[in-house]
């Protein structure tokens, strides 16, 4: 049983990964259509991830509603909401969910004036808090929070319209931080990332990082 | 009845009265379209209502985000995959994608997939993430060489010019190089390494501060479209 | 007093922060846009698809979370696209972006006449991140089979002579997410090498100036004062022209509350003899 439970989804992870490398270096027809079949693939089990994350959601909200816990009333508002937009999903229109999705229709409605509105909202009041974090906590104590502190400033003017009636060289000023110093900066971070990935990936490869299988009997 | 309360009827009446003025005086049409700007500002200003206080207009209006987002996602899955490329492909509906039986490979490690929630036979779910992390670890590997390392390298190690472009340069490579140094743990910062790392800190400080300013540009930008929808879209006092 | 300030109710902040933003969109003034290479940059791409001929190419991979930010710039660059006449192919490798990239086609192409099918094809939404992007590498056809009403993509005018990424005169990613550098320049743009430019949040335009430096990235619309600049360009301003007053304002409110945090805050240290 350890064989189906363990050692052969290493062996799989193992083999897959080298005909992800191998499939980049040989030139030859089958290889590229080999990785043009691979691909495909994971185009359609990506597609059935989703639902990993959807019944996740579902059955939290349904505990909640089951066991009476705290605001449960509000996972019945979400199981509600989801029934009454996949209604109109499956709806599509009139058509049914065995046609192209419609253009139209209910479903479009719901994610123009529900969730494009939410969303929209729900990042823009980080802005609020933004400023009260940055009014109580942002203190150039140090030389380091100091650098921090001007190079923000520098681009808050400088990228706005307002920087360059107040000087012109603020606009340029910032141009120049963000095309070289941070440039410099993130270019390290990006190097010391791409070997971390590189590093992680290989050892996924070989068996050694097994988390992604979860579970016991790792 | 408490300050909160009476405040949050007030919000309620006003909002209910704003609209059925904004109706009556043709500012706002009465069809779907002006009971979508309706429901749109409603819920926008649910959401902002929690910088008040939490309160349950909020967790009404989050809950019900919730819900929606994850059935239109349900959608968006369906519709171009799961129905179009599998079911439509099967069942020789599809318009130009020709059905194919080694496309029961991919539906049946996705199936398998599902099965991580079961506590008995999760452990078949482990072949399609083995599949989905190894493919993708795989194909990882050669481009993050070519397209992250090899590619950020070279513009690092330009030759340089007693010009403005040149003296970028140097600063990009003295960058690039006392940040990799600080980041580098298993060598003591100390002496020349210390000092070299203190000026990869200075670099680092630069780039967050530019970092935070781009921040706040961005949560800014989110809020002036928010404000301009309630102010145009919903209240009609701009263009 | 000091103390008092320093320990502000928060709300104050929000309702400053809120009139920032208010006040310059209720009273609107000019304030001259100045244009930035990266900016300038991808309007050179464009005109150069116009007098060469070609396809361009665009993905909308954000969300409802960054509209304000990025629908402005599809918008503009949309309407670029139609009025020099460069034929469109939209796609969505977002989940969230579908119906924003519907709306802004939709609204760009009847602006200036542009018919579907012969000037422009929107062929949706697919999952699966940077293997979508693989796909399209080999053979874009194979990844898009057919557009959002079921028509088949060897039946479509503009797909004619379009068999890969290759054969896009033009590539623009418009990102809100990891879209550009964890799949559309390692899975894409490294080993086809086609002119790829990106339209982002403020949030990662800062991550895109190495790959601008390198050449990796032909162009950069960063944040709404981006997508201020192409409309400066295009000569056709837009809500993110209209924006950029309120943007000033209210960044200098939250610069003066920074510089009052510290000033209150180096006072009260003097004071308590730190």
């Amino acid at each position: 049983m350890l064989f189906l439970r363990r050692t052969l989804p290493l062996s799989l992870a193992l083999i897959f990964g080298l005909l992800g490398i191998a499939t980049y270096y040989i030139p030859h027809q089958a290889s590229q259509d080999l990785e043009k079949a691979l691909a495909l693939w994971l185009r359609i089990v990506s597609a059935f991830a989703f639902f990993l994350g959807l019944f996740s959601l579902l059955n939290f909200h349904w505990r909640r509603i089951r066991q009476q816990q705290a605001g449960w009333g509000y996972s019945l508002v979400t199981y509600l909401s989801f029934a009454l937009t996949a209604f109109f999903v499956l709806y599509n229109d009139g058509q049914g969910p065995f046609e192209p999705q419609a253009e139209a229709g209910g479903y479009q409605w719901l994610y123009q004036y529900v969730q494009v509105p939410c969303g929209s909202t729900m990042f823009s009041i980080l802005a609020f808090f933004i400023a009260s974090a940055a009014y109580r906590t942002f203190r150039a104590r140090t030389s380091e929070a100091t650098i921090l502190l001007v190079a923000a400033v520098v681009v808050m003017l400088g990228r706005v319209p307002l920087g360059a009636l107040i000087s012109d060289y603020l606009p340029l000023a910032a141009e120049w931080l963000m095309d070289v110093p941070n440039l410099a900066a993130k270019r390290a971070i990006l190097l010391g990332v791409s070997l971390g990935a590189i590093a992680t990936s290989l050892r996924i490869i070989f068996g050694i990082e097994r988390s992604y299988l979860g579970g016991e009997e790792k | 009845m408490s300050r909160d309360r009476v405040l949050f009827v007030g919000f309620v009446l006003a909002f209910v009265l704003l609209n059925a003025i904004l109706l009556v005086t043709g500012k706002l049409s009465a069809n779907w379209t002006g009971l979508g700007v309706i429901t749109a500002a409603g819920f926008s200003l649910a959401l902002y209502s929690f910088l008040y206080q939490d309160n349950p207009l909020f967790k009404f209006a989050e809950h019900v985000y919730v819900g929606v987002a994850a059935a239109y996602t349900f959608g968006q899955v369906w519709f171009p995959t799961l129905y179009s490329e599998l079911i439509a492909s099967f069942a020789g509906q599809a318009n130009g994608a020709p059905a194919s039986a080694w496309l029961a490979a991919p539906a049946l490690l996705g199936l398998l997939m599902m099965t991580r929630v079961s506590r008995r036979w999760g452990w078949l779910s482990r072949y399609a993430f083995a599949f989905v992390v190894g493919l993708g670890a795989g194909l990882t590997i050669p481009r993050t060489i070519s397209a992250f390392l090899l590619s950020q390298i070279e513009p690092t190690i330009r030759p340089l010019s007693w010009s403005i472009e040149g003296f970028n340069l140097l600063i990009i490579l003295i960058g690039v190089v006392s940040v990799l140094i600080y980041f580098f743990f298993s060598v003591e910062h100390t002496g020349v390494v210390g000092r070299v790392s203190r000026v990869g800190i200075w670099f680092l400080m630069v780039s967050f501060g530019a970092s935070f300013g781009y921040t706040i540009m961005a949560r800014l930008s989110l809020l002036i479209g928010r404000v301009s929808f309630l102010l145009s879209d919903w209240l009609h006092l701009i263009d | 007093m000091k103390a008092g300030l320093l320990n502000l109710d928060r709300r104050i902040i929000f309702l400053c922060v809120f009139l920032g933003v208010a006040i310059p969109l209720l009273v609107p003034f000019a304030l001259p846009v100045r244009i930035t290479e990266p900016v300038r940059a991808i309007h050179a791409q464009i005109e150069r698809v116009a007098e060469q001929g070609g396809v361009v190419l665009m993905s909308f991979d954000y969300g409802p979370g960054s509209e304000a930010e990025v629908q402005p710039m599809a918008k503009a660059v949309l309407r670029h696209c139609f009025k020099r006449k460069v034929k469109v192919v939209a796609i969505c490798l977002w989940p969230d972006a579908p119906g924003l990239a519907q709306a802004a086609i939709e609204l760009a192409a009847g602006e200036f006449g542009a018919r579907y099918g012969q000037d422009y094809v929107y062929m949706g939404y697919k999952p699966g991140a940077y293997s979508v992007v693989l796909n399209m590498g080999q053979e874009f056809k194979s990844a898009f089979p057919q557009d959002t009403r079921g028509t088949p993509a060897d039946s479509l005018e503009v797909l004619k002579g379009v068999g890969a990424l290759s054969d896009f005169s033009f590539v623009f990613d418009l990102a809100a997410g990891n879209s550009i550098d964890q799949w559309w320049i390692p899975y894409g743009q490294e080993k086809y090498k086609f002119a790829l430019g990106v339209g982002c949040t403020a949030v990662m335009a800062p991550d895109m100036f190495p790959f601008l430096q390198s050449g990796q990235l032909a162009g950069l619309i960063g944040g709404l004062a981006g997508a201020a600049e192409y409309e400066a360009l295009l000569g056709i301003p837009g809500s993110a022209t209209a924006g950029m007053q309120a943007q000033s304002i209210t960044h200098l409110v939250i610069i003066a509350f920074i510089l009052l945090g510290n000033l209150l805050y180096f006072l009260s240290r003097r004071r308590g003899g730190g």
